[in-house]
């Protein structure tokens, strides 16, 4: 058949001695720029493009795609070990990865979501293998109405995510989405709420939030209490999860990889979405939802598999179609035109030897780094042990180079100082500042294809209902708030949190 | 005590001598003692970021000391024009401003302009917008366009990768210049409008001609037209706008390399013929056209009349087509 032709193909090209080192180079430097906080794999490739000009394309693209996929795996492992996600996808790993590490447990939630990880990057490599070039086409089916819907769909979920109150809740999205208004307005050019500085023309950046909100505050909220030296005396034992660990969490793997798979593929998708949608979809259909938050290990598995097929099946749009479904897909758009490969559906028939050595190297870099993380554990378990003296300030040197790398923009390191502050100040309201995440990133998203969807059907409201897809999302959202709200319900997660 | 006080004088006299200025002609064949400065619109992975790149690459081995690409995304430029316009006219600033920072000077307030705030260097590089439609749309050319457009009034989108860019204006100008309406559907960047004008959920879309020979190459898409008055060499049977009787939309995208204005004209000279130097390499020149850009190389005084020119004409175009951002 001609996958398997295609398939030795690849594997005659990515496992070259030099192809190999590179890809071993790119998943390194990757886990490493996920670990830590504020670093993400935008920058990282945008900082190496220039050293992958003296190689061959499939090497240079080879390396940046290591990066990618090993800032997942390493992104999952700050946000379980001191609750600050190293990458935006794996916001959602917090909530129950870290407080499985408050319990002693952090040995079996990383191993979980490494091997959660695996899991997802050897089925999205085999999903792209089969399907690259109907899924791509897939994706043109959705328009704006479609997308909407879908994001609708998320934000109503979203509420899902918190704990407490229904209406803290609904004000942090609130909060999130007033906070994506900011910048300027598509359609007409207008700037809003920018104040008229230039920094803030383009919007409040997301890594710059989710930095504050989650890193700094943090930190801030540390300082308050006493309690963190509790975790430092409890010895971490038990690297390997447990037999029910595993049993509890297989499901969840393969939930998570499904939907990562197919959330990734989807312009403006991808790794976070995949995240967010999974954790929504364990706690929905968990047997006991109170579970989570308090250190679910579904919470963890489900959402580090998600993350890791979004990151990978976005690689399809931008390898079939020359669409890139998000910044760092862009990133690699942009690598492959300065090596002279224009992307597009020519790719895989022109040069098969790219396309299919690259998909092969993606299932060899996530081979690479399971072997790495797992051994690692015990590595980045011990950074829980250095003193929070040195740890804070370390963590906050960090949070700020990342913040600054973004943009060299001294103005960017005041808004995450200024979100941070605010964090702290939700913090001790007792709201979560998860949904707010969700309401900056989906908001604005959500108003430009409702404006979008509109524009096209000249004022016509209907469309979003006319349309079987959007109708659908639209009909799924509703019964998930009408649960949300009756009064029965309401009741029970009142009780059950 | 008197130690401290000679060493303190020493050091003192030092850093005086870092304030002597070096008299301009001398400067010329000194520069560069130290990095320079490559200052870029855009962030990385984008034409002027590649390019800068490139020539940076070469400028720095020919120059002897490193050229830094410094990218100052943001604001379609703005954050990076008045940096770029505030730096110490040294010759250690220069910037690489393309044809979106001279539509924005006409389309919104911008703190530089580029007639005023710089001295170009050289002019580097050419591509001009080319017009696509979906394959499923019945015209073949851009008068069959029109007449589909006057057929169904309103009914016919356009697209665009985002309010008052070049896309949007040279749109607008076909909606005067062709008398038909079409409506305008904003996106932001290129990719997802590309997206729907495949789906066929809009009909027409000016793009740089990076973006649309690739999409034309497995015939879903098809170029209608090259917003340029020659012919692009990578689509010789393709028509120029102004051989189809619209030479108002014959305005081409540009890449120039400027430096802050009162930089001495010594050390732009010298810059100028690097760089000359530069763009008539092999690798270089196969690089900008693997992107989809001509190089060129110009005198900095035919860089200067480019720019002045070019920003005079979009300014004309957003007075007619009436676009203001607010």
């Amino acid at each position: 058949m001609d996958i398997f032709n295609n398939m030795i193909l690849g594997f005659t090209v990515a496992f070259t001695p030099w192809n190999l080192f590179y890809c071993l180079f790119g998943a390194l430097i990757g886990t490493l720029i996920g670990v830590l906080p504020g670093v993400g794999p935008a920058a990282t490739i945008a900082l190496l493009l220039p050293f992958t000009f003296n190689v061959p394309p499939v090497t240079a693209l080879i390396m940046l795609a290591g990066i990618y996929y090993g800032s997942q795996y390493g992104g999952s492992t700050t946000s379980i070990l001191v609750n600050i996600p190293g990458e935006s996808s794996s916001v959602v790993t917090c909530l129950d990865g870290y407080a499985m590490a408050r319990q002693g447990r952090a040995g079996p939630a990383l191993a979980i979501a490494a091997m959660g990880s695996f899991f997802a990057g050897c089925v999205a490599t085999v999903i792209i293998c089969l399907l690259a070039p109907t899924l791509g086409e897939l994706a043109l089916k959705f328009g704006p109405a479609e997308y909407f819907s879908m994001m609708v769909l998320g934000l109503v979920g979203a509420t899902m995510l918190a704990h407490g109150s229904l209406l803290k809740a609904i004000a942090m999205i609130l909060f999130g989405l007033v906070l994506g208004l900011v910048g300027t307005d598509v359609n007409s050019g207008t700037r809003r709420f920018t104040f008229g500085i230039s920094t803030l023309f383009d919007g409040i950046d997301f890594v710059v939030v989710v930095m504050g909100l989650f890193g700094l505050a943090e930190i801030i909220s540390s300082l308050d209490h006493e309690k963190k030296k509790e975790i430092l005396t409890t010895k971490v034992s038990g690297l390997m999860p447990t037999r029910s660990d595993l049993k509890a969490s297989w499901k969840a793997v393969i939930r998570g990889t499904v939907l990562g798979s197919v959330l990734g593929i989807l312009p403006g998708g991808g790794a976070i979405l995949s995240s967010f949608a999974s954790y929504a979809l364990e706690k929905r259909i968990a047997s006991d939802p109170s579970r989570f938050g308090i250190g679910a290990i579904e919470g963890v598995a489900g959402p580090e598999s998600a993350n890791n097929a979004g990151a990978q099946t976005s690689f399809i749009p931008m390898l079939t179609l020359g669409i890139p479904t998000n910044g760092v897909m862009a990133l690699m758009l942009g690598a492959m035109m300065i090596h002279g490969i224009t992307p597009g559906p020519r790719v895989m028939v022109e040069r098969p030897d790219l396309f299919w050595g690259l998909i092969v190297s993606m299932w060899v870099g996530n081979l690479m780094l399971v072997v790495l993380n797992l051994p690692l554990i015990g590595i980045w378990v011990r950074l829980l042990t250095v003193p929070y003296r040195f740890l804070y300030p370390a963590i906050v040197m960090f949070c700020c180079i990342g913040v600054y790398s973004l943009n060299n923009s001294i103005f960017d390191l005041a808004m995450a100082t200024g979100f941070g502050i605010v964090g702290y100040i939700l913090l001790k309201l007792d709201c979560e500042p998860a949904p707010l995440v969700l309401g900056f990133i989906l908001g604005p998203m959500m108003e430009i294809y409702f404006r979008r969807a509109m524009v096209l059907s000249r004022g016509d409201f209907t469309v979003f209902f006319t349309q079987p897809i959007s109708l659908t999302m639209l009909l799924a959202a509703a019964i998930l708030l009408l649960m949300n709200i009756a009064p029965i319900v309401r009741h029970k997660r009142e009780e059950v949190f | 005590m008197r130690k401290k006080l000679m060493l303190s004088l020493m050091s003192l006299a030092l850093i005086a001598t870092a304030f002597v200025p070096y008299p301009d002609s001398a400067l010329a064949q000194t520069y560069p003692t130290k990095p320079i400065n490559f200052i870029v619109p855009f962030p990385a992975g984008t034409g002027n970021d590649v390019i800068a790149r490139t020539i940076g690459d070469k400028l720095s081995k020919s120059l002897g000391k490193p050229v830094v690409v410094d990218n100052k995304a943001g604001a379609t430029g703005a954050i990076a024009g008045e940096a770029a316009a505030k730096a110490p006219p040294d010759g250690y600033t220069i910037f690489i401003p393309s044809t979106t920072l001279s539509i924005n000077m006409s389309v919104s307030k911008v703190p530089y302009d580029l007639v005023k705030d710089f001295t170009p260097v050289a002019l580097v590089g050419v591509m001009p917008n080319c017009l696509l439609v979906p394959s499923s749309l019945p015209v073949k050319s851009i008068k069959e366009l029109i007449e589909l457009a006057k057929s169904k009034p309103g009914q016919l989108n356009f697209g665009s990768n985002g309010f008052g860019g070049a896309p949007h204006l040279l749109a607008e100008m076909l909606k005067i210049a062709g008398q038909i309406d079409i409506v305008h559907v904003a996106y932001k960047g290129t990719n997802e409008v590309v997206a729907d004008l495949l789906a066929g959920r809009v009909q027409l879309l000016f793009a740089p001609l990076t973006t649309g020979i690739p999409l034309i190459k497995d015939g879903r898409l098809r170029i209608l037209g090259v917003a340029s008055d020659k012919r692009s060499p990578a689509l010789p049977n393709v028509p120029t706008m102004a051989e189809v009787g619209f030479p108002a939309l014959a305005i081409p995208n540009w890449y120039a390399v400027v430096a802050p204005a009162g930089t001495p004209k010594a050390i732009i000279t010298k810059l100028n013929t690097e760089i000359t130097k530069i763009m008539a390499m092999d690798d270089v020149k196969e690089r900008l056209t693997n992107l989809g850009v001509e190089p060129r190389s110009s005198t900095p005084e035919e860089a200067a009349a480019y720019i002045k020119q070019d920003v005079a004409k979009w300014a004309k175009v957003i007075r007619d087509s009436g676009v203001q951002m607010k």
